[in-house]
Order: structure tokens, then sequence, then C-alpha cells
């Protein structure tokens, strides 16, 4: 099973993709996903200059072949802008910096720690609209709620959640600003220095006062960062630690705003909330790609690629796989469980699964529809959804009883 | 090569033959063994390759760690005494003939 399986004898180039834009992509990828997924293992998309994997079991395959299909990446633009940051490192080298920052984001740490400072933070967040009747829940909820959760849990002290969320912003656009575009690079050089000035303000107490944030852990290890590693993996974390936790909360509103009949189901029993939760990130994946570099020639799957090829794993194509979950592009809660990889897989699975899991489906969301009475969209037809690298609802107007 | 035999969720058996130096995770998931997923392919920290180990085997195993044991107290079926994560097992002689029980989600 799995490489040994999909490396075969026969093999062909790699088939293109050439008659889709950029922006339909944006607008809607899954026609586009269905298509690479039924051409081959590994197709290139013209628009976007890439490679990329659709299938479930390819990508499981890559993701358990971590010497073919290799996290390392000298040239890569994550580590232009954030440094060598331990999602581009393999094996030994990424797991000692893993190991790390664990401590903070362990379930039991979840649980025990960071539970009761989410639920304050729930708290005030909604205090601040839930009387207006009328709300978008990305400006009003997600954004703030993410951005604070995420300064929280890394120890920043006097972080805001709009700085968050613009660096977050900057440092992923210029991790993806493939044209160099100068204006990009500068916001991004500016959110990393932003980013390592909060660090440098915020060392000191965590030194003085060990506790169960990512900072503390990671100067408090066996096997303590250095701080150009904690530069480097706090700016990753900023990076990919905002939008995910912000998009499925959204993404799973939406989901049982649609569909009423689940909604009802859920709230009538409160232990299908995680079940809904992971049905929504498979549904609409927030990271729907990442990068992985190919060491070595190798026929994958019948697909020629050669040592040095870039390929990017599709987990938000391989999630609505029709091979493995049935009816794919339907949300539904109560579909055959099944595993997904919206959290990836392999050595470098989310590391904020467990937070991500506690604080938006069993806090934010099923508070919302508690608090909230007769919580409703106020037109489907302004609920906008956009990306494939990264995907979610940019607005979700809503409206409820007061 | 150690024998292991899996005691399935629904009660059946099935037993394998593992490579010393695999996980049991790896070896479960080269047989297909039912309710060993792995979503993190074995870094500890999915918590979705849970098994028990009977009291014969639990003392013979290296100790569970500390971050292990948090995860073990979020596994889908409730944790029980000879709780482990599969993949932070390597297969050597201390497993031949060992039975594994796969628990069975509540």
């Amino acid at each position: 099973m799995g490489v040994q399986a999909a490396i075969e004898e026969t093999s062909s180039a790699v088939p293109v993709i050439s008659d889709v834009t950029f922006a339909e992509l944006s607008i809607d990828p899954y026609p586009t996903f269905k298509r690479a997924r039924e051409l081959a293992a590994i197709v290139r998309i013209a628009a976007a200059n890439i490679m990329i994997a659709t299938r479930y079991e390819d990508i499981m395959a890559m993701e358990r072949d971590a010497e073919t299909f290799s996290s390392v990446n000298p040239q890569s633009l994550v580590n232009k802008v954030m440094g060598h940051t331990m999602m581009r490192k393999d094996g030994e080298a990424h797991a000692r910096e893993r190991k790390a920052v664990e401590p903070a984001l362990r379930p039991g740490a979840v649980k025990s720690c960071w539970a009761p400072k989410l639920e304050a933070i729930f708290d005030d967040v909604m205090a601040g609209f839930e009387t207006n009747g009328e709300a978008d829940l990305f400006t009003t909820l997600a954004a703030p709620m993410a951005g604070r959760a995420l300064a929280e849990v890394l120890g920043f002290l006097d972080v805001d959640w709009q700085t968050m969320a613009l660096w977050s912003q900057s440092l992923i656009d210029g991790a993806g600003n493939y044209s160099s575009d100068s204006e990009i690079s500068r916001k991004a050089a500016e959110a990393a220095r932003g980013v390592e000035q909060a660090i440098d303000r915020a060392l000191a107490y965590h030194r003085e006062n060990p506790n169960m944030s990512v900072l503390s852990s990671m100067i408090h290890a066996d096997d303590p960062h250095t701080l150009d590693q904690i530069y480097a993996n706090i700016k990753v974390a900023v990076g990919g630690g905002l939008n995910e936790p912000r998009d499925s909360i959204l993404t799973l509103v939406l989901g049982l705003l649609e569909n009423p009949d689940q909604l009802e189901r859920v709230k009538a029993d409160p232990n299908l909330w995680p079940v809904a939760f992971e049905e929504s990130v498979r549904w609409i994946s927030p990271i729907g790609m990442y990068p992985r570099r190919v060491t070595r020639d190798v026929i994958f799957s019948g697909v020629q690629l050669r040592a040095g090829d870039q390929v990017g794993l599709c987990v938000g194509a391989a999630n609505r796989d029709a091979s493995r979950f049935q009816d794919p592009d339907r949300f539904d809660v109560f579909r055959e469980k099944k595993s997904h990889l919206a959290f990836g897989a392999g050595p470098h699975f989310c590391a904020g699964t467990w937070v991500a899991r506690h604080m938006v489906g069993r806090l934010v969301v099923p508070r919302l529809f508690e608090r909230l009475k007769n919580l409703r969209l106020r037109d489907r037809a302004d609920v906008r959804i956009q990306g494939w690298v990264f995907r979610g609802p940019t607005t979700l107007p809503v409206v409820w009883d007061v | 090569m150690p024998n292991i035999t899996f005691i399935l969720p629904d009660g059946k058996e099935q037993g394998c033959t593992a490579r010393d130096g695999l996980s049991l995770m790896e070896v479960a998931l080269q047989n297909a063994v039912p309710g060993i997923i792995a979503e993190c392919n074995g870094s500890a920290a999915c918590a979705t390759c849970h098994i028990v180990v009977d009291d014969a085997l639990a003392p013979m195993l290296d100790p569970i760690s500390e971050h292990e044991s948090d995860m073990l107290d979020f596994t889908a079926a409730p944790r029980a005494p000879g709780s482990r994560l599969s993949c932070q097992i390597k297969v050597d002689g201390r497993v031949d003939g060992a039975t594994i029980r796969i628990p069975a989600e509540v």
C-alpha cells in the first residue's frame, strides 16, 4: 500500500489544465479539482503555474514518504519572508522544534488552560454586537475571535486583533508573492519586524513566569528554541494560525444555516458539534493546498516527476474526492465517518488542531447558536466564499431576533 | 518476525507478522486493521491510533511519555488501563505473540 502501490512502472508526462483562469479558481476551485482528479495523479494548472495532487490516496502516500516529497525548500518564499521555520524542515530538525511547542497545544493544555481564556474572549466579542440583530460575522465575530485567541495562545502581551490580522495577511501574501511585487514584499517585511518586536517585548515576562503559552514553551523546553527559531516559528504561527479558525467558524455557521434540518439535529444532540466541525473543514478546507518538493526522479501514480519539481498537495480537493466521500460537495454532518486531510497528515499535522477543535467546534459556534435566537442568513446571495490556496467565507451577513 | 494478533472493535481477531523497527501503528496500517486511522502518521499529534495492550505486555513496554499520556486522555474511545498510542510502540521481541485490542468508539 501507500507509496509502493502508487509508484508504478508505466508513466506519462504531467497533463495540463490551461483553460481555467486564476480568478475562476478563486471563485470556485472545485470543478477544476474534479477535472484534475479524473485526469491524472498530478496535473499542472497553467494559470497558477503549479503542479497539483488532488486525490486522497495519493496525498496520503506522499505525506507518508517525506524522503521523496520533502518539506525542505531552501528557495521557498516562506523561508525568505519568515526565516527557517519548522514548516520547511523534515525529520529530526523538524521534530526537535515541534516538540518544544507541543506542551502549549496539547488537548490537555487546551482543556485546562485555554478553554476558560477562550471563553472569556468569546463573551467579550459577543457583547460587542449581540444586541444589534444583524451583523457580518466575519468582522464582528470570526476575525476578532481568531486574532485574539491566537495572540493569547502564542503569548503576545499587547497585540490587538486588528494588528494580528494585518500581520497574518501580510505574511501570507509575502509567502505567495511569486511575482515579486515590491509593495507586497515591503508589507511582509514590516509584518515580520512587527512580530519580532512583539516577541522581544514579551520574552522577559515569559522567562520570569513560565506558563502554557507557545512562547513560554519554546524558551522553557528541554531543547529550547534559539531567538531565530522563535522568530521564524512564531511568524509561521501568525501566518498559519489565524485564517483557519476564522474561516472554519464561518464555514460551520454557513453549512448549518444552509441545512436547517442538520442544525436542528445538532442542537438536539450537542455531542454532534465536534462531528459538525470536522465536516465543515472537510467541506471547505481553510488551507486548500501546501507544497512539497520532489527529491528524486520518480514515477508517481503513473506520472513522471523530476527531482526539484514542486507539487502542491491540494487537500481541499482530496477532501472532496468522490472515491472516498460520497456526494462530496454536500455539507453533511451525518455522512459516514471518515478521516479527512484538512489538518494535513504526517509530521506536519497541524499543531493547532486541538485548539481549533475546541474553539470552533465546542465553544464559538455552539454558543453562537445558543445566544443569537433564530439566527439566519440575511440573503444567501450576499455570502462570499473565496480562495483556493486558502479558502473561506469573506463575508457572512446574518440576522437574528433581539 | 514477531507475530501479533489484533482484536478488532467488533471482537474479531486478525493475526499478522510484523517487521522489527516498524511501529505497531505502521503494522496496523499495512494490514488494514480497522479502527487505526493514524491521521498524523506517527507524530503522536492526532490520537487516532489508540490501542489497548494487556496487563502482561504493558509493563514491558517503554513508559508512556507526558505527551502521549495527554493525547490518551482525548482518544475517541475512552482511555483504559493498557491504553497506548500504537505509533509510539516499536516492534521488537517484546511484542511477539502479543494480543492488541483496538477499542471501540462509544
